[in-house]
């Protein structure tokens, strides 16, 4: 969690992500973001995400991230 | 028939009382009989196009769903992976041609001259060719372009399995073909609209309350607004070459105006119609004017064709795993590249499909690219804006900061929509930005009216902005509706008399008129 946090903060380091859990609903996270996030978890945790992950439910919140990341390295 | 017409609410008032008099589980049938009726009426014949478009589709699902039911069969629980794989590349398959039928036919007919003539234009140029190629004029069917990419989407969510297929030919033939959204979108998922359109709604009041308010405010802004200016917009950009920078410039900042009020009034009428029948649309603008950037902006206006674009083309472009590769490789000799490489690809090929969507024009591919290119520069410039404002001392976010924002965004986007003004092409758009630049002058009230803006339209149209502008100010909060609903009933009776006595006295209508075509109604 704390080297996603990392990753999360170099993006939009001015979001508490503790709290929040409206990334992309509130629009906090753009398409830009999420492709910029969707690279450096790919090569952190060397996990493969794909088009059919990338919906809101997702990307939401640190913690949400944190369950797909989780997710995808046990497949 | 228009959707501000006598013709459309007699159709839509006997299509509410058909509804809601037949049994819950058919109601449904009642919708499709409208929607089928409604696009016979507008299109005769072409109807085949629509109904070889949901056949096409039908077809692909339940080819997807067979599949996905042999994979079970085939492959034990063990498995996994390798029933994944086999999955995948069969849905696969069926998606790929499923996608090059409906878009074969969007294609034809809507690109195949735009590809001949400069097919053409090169075998001319080049090789001295003298018979041209070509398939004559085609008709295009109403909403091809809506149609065919909200069905495409349903097809895509079920490759991804986002959810399983309609296995009811009558349902899925709804979805493409709901009336109220058929003429300008939006362009619905499947997964948001497929509970109520299928459901059989039970008469709700507030939701057939909130409908009529919607239909409403979306004449209002039609006719108040939109159709007062359309004629001096049209004739400015036909006599561009005899009006001087100013005009250009009043032009320019009035069609914003006209083309929200036109598209997000009609988009009004569309979700404020389909809640007639309980059924819930999704929302298609959300103050695109108040938007601090190019690409807040892309998020606020015409959302279902933005989010349709990011969902599937530029998200599966710009992680995939080759592109991504191809980036690595480009850092090893530009870092900075490098690391743009999938990101700037993937914006360049939406933007451009963006520009064809919009029509089969070079100058909408050129107005697409520059959309693109504004976003990646702006990406690239936000540091130094954020040094900027330091030395300036604004307050980041705070109301200074913001306004000017707003301000640049309403600007650079208005000006963007020269390209959507110059009918005769790229030259047109350049000759208006150099009017505008370098060949300003006086305007006089004679020659606004020779071009149709009376001083009373201009009056009329610039008060329907300001209540506009209000409107949109109080939203930001709580919808108008909702204030409206906390207040009594007289209240709400005064407004809706009012609102509707705005319509009848200051509408652009009347005898011998008929109201202007959406604009958004061609694409």
């Amino acid at each position: 969690m704390e080297e996603l946090l990392s990753i999360l903060k170099e993006i939009h380091p001015e979001v508490d992500y503790d709290t929040e859990d409206g990334l992309i609903d509130k629009r906090i996270f753009d398409s830009f973001d999420i492709v910029t996030l969707v690279g450096q978890l790919t090569e952190e945790y060397d996990i493969e995400i794909g088009p059919e992950d990338l919906i809101p439910e997702n990307f939401n919140s640190a913690e949400s991230i944190y369950g797909l990341v989780e997710r995808l390295m046990e497949e | 028939m228009s959707f501000v017409s006598v013709p459309f609410a007699v159709f839509v008032i006997s299509a509410v009382l058909l509804y809601y008099l037949m049994p819950v589980k058919y109601r449904y049938l009642v919708l499709l009989a409208a929607s089928i009726f409604f696009y016979y009426s507008a299109c005769g014949k072409y109807i085949i196009y629509i109904l070889a478009t949901i056949v096409i589709t039908y077809l692909s699902s339940m080819a997807m769903e067979r599949v996905k039911g042999r994979s079970a069969i085939v492959f034990d629980r063990g498995q996994k992976k390798e029933a994944k794989k086999w999955l995948k590349k069969r849905l696969k398959i069926i998606m790929i041609i499923c996608l090059f039928l409906n878009f074969g036919i969007l294609i034809t007919l809507k690109y195949s001259n735009f590809l001949f003539s400069n097919i053409n234009m090169i075998r001319v140029g080049f090789f001295g060719s003298t018979d041209m190629w070509g398939f004559g004029k085609l008709v295009l069917p109403l909403g091809i372009s809506f149609y065919t990419f909200q069905s495409m989407g349903y097809i895509i969510d079920l490759f991804y399995r986002r959810y399983d297929a309609e296995r009811n030919p009558l349902k899925l033939a709804l979805f493409v073909t709901f009336f109220p959204q058929i003429i300008q979108g939006p362009i619905s998922r499947f997964k948001d609209i497929s509970p109520t359109l299928f459901g059989g709604n039970r008469f709700d009041a507030d939701n057939f309350r909130k409908g009529l308010y919607l239909i409403l405010f979306g004449v209002a802004k039609k006719l108040i607004i939109a159709d007062r200016l359309s004629g001096f917009i049209k004739n400015s950009s036909a006599l561009y070459r005899d009006l001087n920078g100013t005009y250009m410039l009043l032009m320019v900042f009035l069609y914003s105006m006209q083309l929200y009020a036109d598209f997000s009034g009609g988009i009004n009428i569309t979700i404020g119609t389909a809640r007639l029948f309980g059924v819930d649309v999704t929302e298609n603008f959300v103050r695109p004017f108040f938007s601090k950037s190019v690409s807040e902006y892309w998020s606020r206006w015409h959302i279902t064709l933005g989010t349709w674009f990011r969902d599937y083309i530029f998200y599966p472009i710009s992680i995939s795993k080759k592109l991504m590769a191809f980036g690595k490789k480009v850092s090893r000799v530009n870092d900075f590249l490098g690391k743009r490489t999938s990101l700037y690809t993937a914006t360049i090929v939406v933007w451009t499909a963006t520009g064809l969507w919009h029509g089969p024009e070079w100058r909408y591919v050129l107005w697409g690219l520059l959309n693109g290119i504004i976003m990646c520069v702006s990406a690239e410039l936000t540091p130094l804006y954020d040094r900027l404002n330091n030395m300036i001392g604004w307050k980041m976010g705070g109301v200074l900061h913001r306004s000017f924002a707003v301000i640049r965004t309403f600007v650079i986007m208005s000006m963007l929509r020269v390209f959507d003004l110059s009918f005769e092409g790229i030259r047109q758009a350049l000759s208006i930005y150099k009017r505008i630049l370098l060949r300003q002058g006086g305007i006089s009230a004679e020659m606004l009216e020779s071009l149709g803006l009376s001083m009373k339209d201009l009056k009329v149209a610039a008060a329907g902005i300001a209540v506009l502008f209000v409107i949109s100010m109080l939203e930001r909060k709580k919808s108008i509706y909702d204030r409206l609903m906390q207040r009594p009933v007289a209240q709400r009776w005064i407004f809706c008399t009012v609102s509707v006595a705005a319509v009848i006295i200051f509408g652009y209508y009347g005898l011998g008129y008929n109201s202007a075509d959406f604009i958004y109604m061609q694409f």
